[in-house]
């Protein structure tokens, strides 16, 4: 029986608890990768995805810790999406999406055969690239979630639940007169806040944005970028951005991707000042793009 | 310098070149629409002016005295009596006693041809309705022939010679009496829509083809409707794209463009003769046009699927909803439009189809209202076309007004189409 060596390491060292970092022995010899962190939220362990022939992650280790934002930057194609869709499985409605290598959540992987994927979404909500809320009432875009897995009793629980998300996404000053007008009513800015509300209205303990600001403007960008800071306290998140600048503002860990693998993972400060390898440096100093 | 210049003037010679070709497709463009426009104002006007004259029809007014001996000689006869007397004979003694110069039986039998042979029949409806009246004198409109009511209605002319007439001079002065004195009019033909066919033009009706119709198209709709956007759903949303669903698609598009006439030999094979299902059967009828609706809705739904954007059914997954639910709850709602748009082109399509009907025994002379979906019916396009076969004058204008009822028919089911579409509708 072949058991994979890291997965079986992971276990004794969870179990006991007590050490938080384990050497790989075969992880990619750059910076920051040779570690995982093991006590975090979320690890991935050389994922590897491929569409059809075609391979996108040629076996991706991280650890993604609670409470913090982790940015992942990178050139178009070179995984990021890939990689952050296979954390609540959304790869999984792409046809010939083949996923092998663990994704543990709390220590459990979400790739496993007894693994609900409803269960799963409900613990890692997205928010995606272009703000998409249902072509329904703002009151019901929210309250979808919560209704379909049966989290309030009654209206008045419900009423409790849309409206807290709403306001803690930043957005229920703007729509508390207006909850029956259509959510497609709003700004791209609003839109996005309520595809927000949206995602935490299910309670989800990590929430991944893939890209949310790409379609907005500077301003509705720095509303949603003030959220993600305030929401850090209660959600691990994990972005996806093409802004230099955003993934220096907002996240406390970055990932620098290139070509379907992690060239380099570390505290956001150090990715940006003092790069390791000559493929960040060059990317994220502009050199290229 | 010469350059820039040079290909400014081959550009602007070109433009006037661009302009003309532009509009000569819009006027083009325009010709055919108004082509198309013309035929069909063409096609309702001729379709209305000859279907029109069919919504009246011409009626005599008789005063009958409902003698007690006429029903067994006592004042409360019973069911049997009233059923059974000779309503024929109360009609003919009417008829002749208010032409009381005719005497020969030749003469006689001609003046009562004047009435329709269904006028007994409307006599008897009548008694049985108000027994009470027996004994009494009574004023009734009853049905003309359908040789009166063609010249009533200026079909036939009054003034051609005899022998271009079904009516000889002497049956034409009886009529004129009658219209002089009020007692031949032409009235609403309540017949039309009320009975079904008849020999008579005067007694013929559209009424068992209308509620065949209705049938079939509830039995089709219920099979294909379900059948149809269940498949399109699972194709679109569920299916894995591998050799066996593009095998499937394949057959689908080429069950669409099946002639209709095969559906049929289809019907007869397996749900008549194996399934020994009854023949002329609205039931029958509803599952051949529903093999024929079912690609059409198929294919119009996978289309309105497609036009969904996925980001809708990835919000949904986002939040946890299983595939159904996100299928179900947002797809399907915003695919709706369109799926209704296909399911009523197959259903109006299904309305006027007559061939598979034709195999299925549904081409039959049909002369009771069918009370289930299990009775003998027509439907109405086979009824346009057994009326459009019969020698009778009559039967020109029924043919049309069948046709307008079959047209009304279409037409509010395309209503309803819209009404649902607009219901179904999101402004985004």
């Amino acid at each position: 029986m072949e058991v994979n060596p890291i997965e079986k390491m992971a276990d004794k060292l969870m179990s006991s608890e007590n050490i938080e970092k384990l050497q790989l022995p075969e992880a990619n010899n750059k910076a920051g990768l040779s570690q995982v962190d093991l006590g975090a939220k979320m690890v991935t362990h050389d994922l590897k995805v491929s569409y059809g022939k075609k391979a996108a992650l040629l076996g991706v280790s991280l650890g993604i810790r609670e409470n913090e934002v982790t940015s992942l930057i990178g050139p178009s194609g070179c995984g990021k999406s890939t990689y952050i869709r296979c954390l609540n499985r959304m790869n999984d409605t792409i046809d010939g999406c083949r996923v092998e290598g663990s994704v543990l959540l709390d220590g459990n992987d979400i790739y496993d055969v007894n693994r609900d994927v409803v269960q799963l979404r409900t613990k890692v909500g997205m928010v995606f690239q272009k703000p998409n809320p249902f072509p329904k009432s703002i009151y019901e875009n929210v309250a979808y979630g919560p209704r379909i897995h049966g989290m309030a009793k009654h209206k008045d629980e419900l009423d409790g639940i849309v409206m807290g998300s709403l306001e803690r996404a930043g957005i229920l000053d703007e729509v508390r007169d207006r909850l029956d007008s259509p959510g497609t009513s709003l700004s791209g800015g609003q839109q996005q806040r309520l595809c927000i509300a949206r995602a935490i209205a299910v309670r989800p303990d990590v929430i991944l944005m893939d890209e949310p600001c790409s379609a907005l403007d500077p301003i509705a960008t720095g509303r949603i970028e003030e959220l993600i800071t305030e929401l850090k306290a209660q959600y691990t998140i994990v972005i996806v951005t093409h802004s230099m600048q955003q993934a220096r503002r907002l996240s406390d860990k970055t990932a620098y991707f290139h070509l379907g693998s992690i060239v380099e993972y570390g505290p956001t400060e150090e990715i940006f000042e003092n790069p390791l390898d000559d493929r960040t440096a060059d990317y994220v100093l502009g050199r290229i793009g | 310098m010469t350059e820039p210049t040079l290909q400014m003037a081959s550009v602007s010679s070109g433009l006037a070149k661009r302009h003309k070709a532009e509009k000569r497709f819009r006027f083009m463009a325009l010709a055919s629409v108004l082509l198309g426009l013309i035929f069909l104002a063409v096609l309702f006007i001729n379709v209305l002016t000859s279907g029109a004259d069919a919504i009246r029809q011409s009626k005599v007014r008789l005063d009958i005295n409902l003698q007690t001996n006429d029903f067994g000689g006592s004042k409360n006869p019973d069911i049997q009596q009233l059923k059974n007397a000779n309503y024929q004979g109360i009609i003919k003694r009417t008829v002749y006693k208010n032409f009381p110069d005719v005497k020969s039986r030749r003469d006689k039998r001609a003046l009562y041809r004047l009435v329709s042979s269904g006028a007994a029949y409307e006599l008897r409806g009548f008694v049985l309705d108000n027994p009470s009246k027996i004994g009494t004198s009574i004023s009734i409109w009853l049905t003309a022939s359908d040789d009166v009511d063609m010249i009533m209605k200026g079909k036939v002319s009054r003034t051609a010679s005899s022998d271009l007439r079904r009516l000889s001079d002497q049956q034409m002065g009886w009529l004129e009496k009658l219209e002089t004195e009020g007692n031949l009019e032409t009235k609403f033909n309540w017949t039309l829509f009320s009975s079904g066919d008849s020999r008579e033009p005067e007694l013929a009706g559209v009424a068992a083809a209308m509620v065949g119709s209705l049938y079939s198209i509830i039995v089709c709709l219920i099979i294909s409707f379900p059948l149809g956007v269940m498949a399109a759903l699972y194709l679109e949303s569920f299916a894995p794209k591998n050799r066996f669903t593009s095998f499937i698609e394949v057959n689908i598009n080429n069950l669409a463009a099946v002639p209709s006439i095969v559906f049929g030999l289809l019907g007869l094979a397996v749900f008549l003769n194996f399934f020994e299902l009854p023949r002329s059967a609205p039931l029958v009828g509803g599952m051949v046009l529903s093999l024929m609706t079912m690609p059409t809705i198929i294919i119009a739904g996978r289309v309105a699927i497609q036009g969904v954007p996925p980001s809708i059914k990835e919000a949904a997954l986002a939040v946890g909803a299983s595939p159904v639910q996100a299928v179900f709850h947002h797809v399907l709602p915003l695919a709706m439009p369109g799926v209704l748009t296909g399911t009523i082109i197959g259903t109006a399509r299904a309305l006027g189809e007559t061939a598979p009907l034709l195999m299925i025994g549904m081409v039959a002379f049909v002369v009771d209202v069918p009370k289930s979906i299990l009775d003998p019916a027509t439907a109405l396009p086979v009824q346009v076309y057994l009326w459009s076969d019969m020698p009778e004058k009559g039967f020109a204008e029924r043919t049309s007004a069948a046709i307008l009822v079959l047209l009304a028919f279409v037409g509010l089911m395309n209503l309803t189409a819209v009404l649902l579409r607009k219901k179904f509708e999101i402004r985004w």
